[in-house]
């Protein structure tokens, strides 16, 4: 166990190394030019000359990213050009509900993929299997957003039941919290649980197809039970390595969805920074989303080696082939 | 590509006894067809002009007279406007799909044929960029570069070209340690040679599949980033930048929401059927399980 964690962790470092070099170079594709776009094409010379004297932009490359880098460390990400808020500051506020939208989504599509998936295995040969693969197919196509739109038309617009946009802190007020992230997660898991369904699917079927569940058949337990019972850790496995691969997808799709809810998180503040070209917000904004994606992947890491042994004794994830 | 190149494909489709065409892949196949017909229909001729407006017929539900699919809140034909969108949506992710199999199968068949160290970065660095997902990028290039098709179109290559690396990388390995392969390093064939000659084919129904549901997953992002208004910006006509204009209208006139959504689903399910479809027929060992 010790040495995955010291490979996860090690793999965490590197990654998050390796990234923040990529964003760093991706917003400075346009070279020198960061102060023309906060300022616009109108500003005078001098105006852009003392900008770019204020974020160091006339550094070398290596000093840029070293002010920026050791700043997040700090704490210091520099204050937004247009509207003076600290960045850090309203990063650090903006986190939490982020991640809660982002774990929660995450949790509930697992268990509806488990569920789902172990039920449409057992039945793959009638029709009950072919409707969750019919209703899955449709659930990886529909965009999460659209989803959310279709939701907040009924829920919100027609039957009332939910707010169609907005955010109550869960530690506020925990009942209007709940309503207020209903609609996103639930705009969020189900396309996820959709794609996790297959592979819990598949290997439950391959699952099902081992010795000990014949020896569990013989000692007694209907196929069903026996797939309940001692199915579902095996086929839990390659649903980890799966979700792993999903992590990016789910925080690009928190970002939209925030955007759909008005939801005042991390996603919301990048499209807006974006919109703003505020470049020294969507640097680190992008740094931080990024690190949140490495450490679920961490998490997902450690669990893959609390769930299966063998991983836990040999050391490492097993590579996706 | 070459005619050795798919005369050996079809070898592979077709060896074996004659094989039943998958339903995935037949209703896939009719699904992508009507929408590339469409698309290229509006090439030449859309119902109305796109952008004409044409404000006493505004907000006309779909059916109405002359209107298939209605109007929007300027009197803009939405019939029009959703047969363009499917030309853009298709653009972009054709663009986006064919520039990043290129260098990722490039990528990845190096990479299998380089030494175990080379192997780990690429594999290292293939999961960083995996890591980044595409609307991300997109939103980082478009504070450099501004909104429009080719930011989305960078910001999916940046995303594709890992995951391609990454699908390519594995199988060419497996095609490296075959016996025919050992033959041919006998015989004194170059390594390149025996990468494109060999490996190539023999993964290809394999990278014919990837880009299949990767062009599901470029309309997917591209709507996602019209929606954020990143993509296609007005007069270009895009499914998710009508999304965007339909939300402040939903409870007037939620039409003009349904209508893209639903273009944009059935675009996604055409791609995702097709690629089902064709790695149940390239590989029947999968057949039972169906899934990937």
């Amino acid at each position: 166990m010790f040495r995955v964690v010291v490979r996860a962790i090690s793999s965490l470092l590197v990654s998050a190394f390796m990234g923040s070099i990529v964003v760093f170079l991706l917003l400075r594709m346009l070279k020198g030019d960061v102060a023309t776009v906060i300022l616009g094409q109108t500003a005078t010379r001098e105006a852009l000359d003392a900008l770019r004297d204020e974020m160091g932009l006339d550094a070398p490359l290596v000093q840029q990213y070293w002010n920026w880098i050791s700043g997040v460390f700090r704490g210091d990400m520099g204050t937004s050009y247009a509207a003076e808020f600290d960045i850090a500051h309203e990063i650090w506020v903006r986190v939490p509900l982020t991640f809660t939208l982002a774990f929660a989504s995450l949790i509930l599509s697992a268990l509806v993929a488990l569920l789902v998936g172990t039920f449409s295995a057992i039945h793959a040969k009638d029709w009950r299997g072919t409707w969750v693969d019919i209703l899955s197919q449709i659930g990886i196509a529909v965009p999460s957003f659209w989803l959310g739109l279709l939701m907040v038309t009924l829920f919100a617009v027609r039957l009332g039941w939910l707010p169609a946009g907005g955010y109550v802190p869960l530690t506020e007020n925990f009942i209007d919290g709940v309503k207020s992230l209903t609609m996103p997660v639930m705009a969020l898991a189900i396309p996820l649980s959709a794609v996790l369904v297959r592979y819990v699917r598949s290997g439950m079927l391959e699952v099902l197809d081992e010795d000990f569940i014949r020896t569990a058949q013989a000692k007694g337990l209907t196929l069903r039970r026996a797939a309940w019972r001692h199915g579902i850790r095996n086929a839990s496995i390659p649903l980890v390595t799966v979700t792993i691969l999903q992590l990016g997808s789910l925080l690009a799709g928190a970002v939209v969805i925030e955007n759909v809810f008005t939801l005042p998180g991390l996603g919301r503040m990048l499209v807006v920074a974006v919109g703003g070209r505020e470049a020294l917000s969507v640097q680190s904004l992008t740094l931080v989303l990024m690190l949140m994606i490495l450490t679920l992947n961490f998490l997902m890491d450690i669990a893959y080696g609390l769930l299966d042994p063998r991983i836990r004794d040999s050391g490492g994830s097993v590579p996706i082939a | 590509m070459a005619d050795t190149d798919d005369f050996e494909f079809l070898e592979i489709a077709t060896s074996g006894s004659r094989r039943r065409v998958p339903p995935q892949l037949v209703i896939g196949a009719v699904i992508v067809s009507v929408i590339v017909g469409i698309g290229m229909v509006s090439v030449f001729w859309t119902p109305y002009d796109l952008n004409t407006v044409d404000v006493p017929n505004q907000f006309l539900r779909p059916g109405s007279d002359g209107y298939l699919l209605g109007t929007d809140k300027l009197g803009r034909d939405m019939t029009s406007q959703i047969m363009a969108g499917a030309r853009n949506s298709l653009l972009v992710s054709m663009i986006s799909t064919v520039a990043s199999l290129i260098p990722g199968v490039l990528i990845g068949l190096l990479a299998a044929g380089a030494s175990p160290f080379w192997q780990r970065f690429i594999s290292r660095l293939t999961d960083i960029g995996i890591a980044l997902p595409g609307i991300l990028v997109a939103l980082v290039l478009a504070t450099s570069l501004g909104p429009g098709n080719p930011t989305a179109i960078i910001a999916i290559m940046f995303w594709f070209i890992p995951t391609v690396a990454r699908v390519t990388m594995g199988p060419a390995r497996q095609i490296l340690s075959r016996d025919f392969v050992e033959a041919a390093q006998a015989y004194g064939r170059p390594r390149r040679f025996i990468l494109f000659r060999h490996v190539l084919p023999n993964i290809g129904p394999l990278i014919i599949v990837q880009a299949s549901v990767m062009f599901a997953l470029a309309i997917l992002i591209e709507a996602a980033l019209s929606y954020l208004g990143i993509g296609a910006q007005r007069p270009t006509p895009s499914w998710g930048r009508l999304l965007k204009e339909a939300q402040p209208l939903i409870d007037k006139a939620p039409y003009l929401m349904i209508i893209p959504g639903i273009s944009i689903m059935v675009a996604v399910i055409g791609f995702n059927l097709l690629g089902d479809g064709l790695r149940t027929y390239l590989d029947p060992q999968q057949t039972a399980k169906g899934t990937g």
